[in-house]
């Protein structure tokens, strides 16, 4: 019997108002990877992670999580989204944002657990944030938030986690403590895809690289596809970090 | 003393502003309280039209009406957003303009066939508490323990829909059937709190109590309960000024009464209030000239 | 404010205010307008198949909060002369009247009577109960400044109109000694009336009864909780046994009354409809000012006896 792919994606296209967003891609990831998905602006990363989480119901073709296509109800995976959407005003603290994590368990209209409770905590403290679970989330930093989010994201206790630029607006000091999260829970076993917007630090962070622009250009250990000329067919035009290969 | 009439209208306004400072506390959060206005001006043509084309005056029927050109009205405001130019507050004011206009022809042409003026349409305007009887209490009795209940079953659902829709989304939550059933629970509480207030200041008891809660406290759970609180207390209070005195009208009154609680937060609120911030910065000044 | 409420409906009413002149009459009879049922009545006696009369506040409409529209100011428009009752019963409609007065005859019929047969408004001295078709010798004064009006406006049909008028006059007498036959079926002290608003003040003052009404003189006047429970109280005090609806005016203010009183063990009810500010259907006996008059004294000596 063979292992389940952490993604299997076959001919996937995403079509917004006659213009194709995203056509034809395809794309087999081994479980156990902690894998980047970069590509330049417009490219459709966003669009991309919505069709694979089965947001988009006018996508065409075939995308499979540890062999199941996505429902939270068959299926636990973790999703740390963009921070853009998000109310700060909203009255609710830390570790309520974290407990959050726990509702899709739940199902609808169920309260949550002692059990729901502890992991929460616990997720928040293994970002470090448990001092600062009734903190009201709007008083935090954006590095905080993020590593709330993170943690919340965490509480999930999923295989497969999926996270859409989380270091955008982070300080160094939360970019660190994430990224040796996101390290940890690869050792452990689990599949971690980021949307990452940051070329300088594809190498450090990631061990795989998917290349995405309207379709996958290529995927497969950092090594071998984070080289200039795949880049190059990536971003098209003149790319000033050549140096930093 | 306290029996019969003034009984009646006291129960019933507490009932009724305990649900608007629930319901209102979610519609405020979403950011959605011009909506709820829109959609209490909108509830009077359906009460004329409810009138006209039945010709039966009784409560329930006109709620019917009441509650399908609220509805509506916010599904008119979405759709013009999504497909026109036009953003949400131009959307807004364009329906509650509309919608409103459309009500007062109506009414104008209800008041001049023969049993209109006896329909009485004309107290929806402005509310008319202090008529409220037994039968009324009983229907704004089973409005507020519906809409409590559901509050608290979807509670959760609601929390993280307003709070961050797209993880909401990402992690499978029905959002359009919970935002569908959101709306449904606004639409009631204005259907049931106009013949009290009026689809005038209907929007004001949506919006003053859980704009007064939001300043004393940062846990949802704890707003929707001062909320509520407030809501109930200004119900309370306004019926009890207005029974002073002949000729005062309940409604305003429950309002003004919002309103003035809603100041007092403002100033003397521990944590969001002017004082102490003023007090804070005095402390701060006084530091800071100290080292 | 709700005036303003009054304004914004009236301006979308009359969106397209074009100066809607009306080709001139070939109607050969005259055009008079009345605002109430009981005006336009009398103008229809008096007058008999001459003139062609329009009334303006139909059966149920409420003269307090009538607002003009379009077609009413048409109508006005046409008219050769216009007959309003006066003493502000028509609150929302003088500044027209006074327009109107600049071209043609516009007669209030209330306000030139002996301000001193009136009755004066409770709360401001300087206002009077423009209710005065209840007086029925009040009334029959209104039924001779009408006549004298027409008889001015078309002399031709002079000595008709006068006979007619005299033979309504003597109706009205009728009417005055049937009432006061029906009214001693009622024991003194149930000759209290409750209705709605505070129309039958002068019925009151001309037949001996006491009367009361939950809202003021218009019925744009305000009222709250304690002015229900005022009137609750009063029933229960003074034994009452009915209390009355009017066409007019809405109804849930009564059975909220009824249900307070039943509450404190006093079992009340409505003894029925009156005719207060507006009379019944036209075409029938009730669409008439004698037929209307008639209903109300029948329908509150039944309840009350």
């Amino acid at each position: 019997m063979r292992a389940l792919e952490a993604l299997v994606v076959q001919n996937l296209s995403v079509a917004y108002d006659k213009k194709r967003v995203l056509e034809n891609a395809n794309l087999i990831v081994p479980k156990g990877h902690l894998a980047a998905i970069i590509g330049p602006n417009g490219a459709g990363k966003s669009t991309f992670l919505k069709a694979v989480l089965n947001q988009l119901p006018n996508k065409v073709g075939e995308v499979e999580i540890l062999g199941k296509a996505f429902s939270p109800k068959s299926l636990v995976v973790g999703y740390v989204p963009q921070r853009n959407a998000v109310d700060w005003d909203f009255p609710t603290t830390a570790f309520d944002v974290v407990l959050m994590g726990r509702y899709g368990s739940r199902g609808l209209m169920k309260r949550p657990t002692k059990h729901d409770k502890q992991l929460a905590m616990q997720a928040l403290t293994s970002v470090g944030m448990e001092d600062y679970a009734d903190r009201s989330i709007g008083q935090l930093s954006g590095g905080q938030q993020q590593r709330v989010f993170l943690a919340r994201a965490l509480a999930q206790n999923a295989e497969v986690y999926f996270l859409d630029e989380p270091f955008a607006g982070v300080d160094a000091a939360t970019e660190k403590t994430i990224i040796d999260i996101l390290k940890n829970l690869k050792a452990q076993g689990k599949s971690i895809f980021v949307v990452h917007h940051d070329l300088q630090t594809v190498k450090e962070y990631f061990d795989y690289t998917i290349l995405l622009n309207k379709t996958i250009l290529a995927a497969g250990k950092t090594e071998e596809v984070f080289t200039a000329e795949k880049l190059q067919q990536t971003y098209g035009g003149n790319l000033f970090m050549m140096q930093a290969l | 003393m306290l029996s019969g009439n003034l009984l009646w209208v006291l129960m019933g306004t507490m009932l009724l502003g305990i649900a608007a400072g629930i319901t209102g506390t979610f519609s405020f959060l979403q950011k959605q309280s011009l909506v709820g206005d829109a959609a209490a001006h909108a509830a009077l043509p359906g009460i004329a039209l409810a009138f006209l084309i039945t010709g039966q005056k009784e409560l329930p029927i006109l709620m019917i009406g009441a509650a399908l050109t609220s509805a509506l009205s916010v599904y008119c405001i979405q759709w013009i957003v999504t497909y026109s130019k036009l953003k949400a507050d131009a959307a807004i004011g364009l329906v509650l303009a509309v919608f409103f206009g459309i009500g007062i022809v109506l009414l104008t042409i209800v008041n001049r066939s023969p049993l209109g003026n006896q329909s009485g349409l004309n107290d929806f305007i402005f509310g008319k508490a202090a008529t409220m009887t037994k039968a009324d209490l009983t229907w704004l009795f089973i409005s507020a323990a519906i809409i409590i209940i559901v509050s608290l079953l979807l509670y959760k659902e609601w929390k993280l829909m307003i709070f961050d829709p797209v993880y909401a989304k990402g992690i499978g939550l029905p959002i359009e059937a919970l935002k569908a059933c959101l709306t449904a629970l606004i639409v009631m509480t204005i259907v049931t709190g106009i013949q009290a207030v009026g689809v005038i200041l209907m929007s004001a008891l949506l919006i003053i109590p859980a704009a007064s809660a939001k300043l004393w406290t940062r846990r949802l759970s704890t707003m929707l309960i001062f909320s509520g609180i407030t809501g109930g207390i200004a119900g309370l209070a306004g019926t009890f000024i207005s029974s002073l005195r002949t000729g005062l009208s309940t409604g305003p009154i429950i309002v003004l009464f919002a309103a003035t609680i809603f100041f007092i937060s403002y100033l003397f609120s521990p944590k969001a209030g002017q004082l102490s911030k003023y007090i804070r910065k005095m402390k701060f000044r006084k530091q800071e000239k100290l080292s | 404010m709700k005036r303003c409420l009054g304004i914004l409906g009236l301006s979308f009413l009359l969106v397209a205010c074009g100066d809607d002149n009306a080709s001139t009459n070939e109607e050969s009879k005259g055009n008079v307008v009345a605002t109430t049922g009981q005006i336009a009545d009398a103008v229809k006696v008096i007058s008999g198949d001459h003139l062609a009369v329009t009334t303006l506040m139909g059966p149920g409409v409420d003269p307090h909060l009538y607002k003009a529209t379009q077609s009413d100011l048409t109508k006005l428009d046409n008219a050769e002369v216009i007959f309003y009752n006066g003493l502000h019963l028509e609150g929302q409609m003088q500044d027209i009247f006074n327009q109107m007065a600049e071209e043609k005859t516009v007669q209030a019929v209330a306000e030139n009577l002996d301000k001193n047969k009136l009755l004066e408004d409770e709360e401001d001295a300087t206002l009077h109960d423009p209710h005065v078709w209840f007086d029925i010798d009040l009334w029959k004064e209104v039924v001779d400044v009408i006549g004298d009006t027409l008889v001015e406006e078309y002399p031709n049909h002079k000595e008709e109109f006068e006979a007619n008028e005299a033979t309504y006059l003597a109706k009205l007498d009728e009417l005055k000694e049937y009432t006061a036959g029906r009214i001693v079926e009622i024991p003194s002290n149930q000759r209290i009336l409750v209705t709605a608003h505070d129309a039958f003040n002068y019925f009151g003052e001309s037949h001996g009864f006491d009367v009361r009404g939950l809202q003021g003189l218009s019925t744009d006047s305000e009222y709250g909780v304690k002015d229900v429970q005022n009137m609750v109280d009063f029933l229960v005090e003074n034994n009452i046994k009915a209390i009355f609806v009017e066409s007019s005016v809405s109804d849930k203010a009564m059975k909220a009354v009824i249900e307070g009183a039943k509450e404190k063990g006093h079992d009340i009810v409505i003894g029925g409809e009156l005719f207060s500010d507006a009379m019944g259907a036209e075409g029938t006996e009730e669409g008439t000012y004698l037929g209307m008059y008639k209903h109300n004294v029948d329908t509150i000596v039944d309840s009350l006896k």
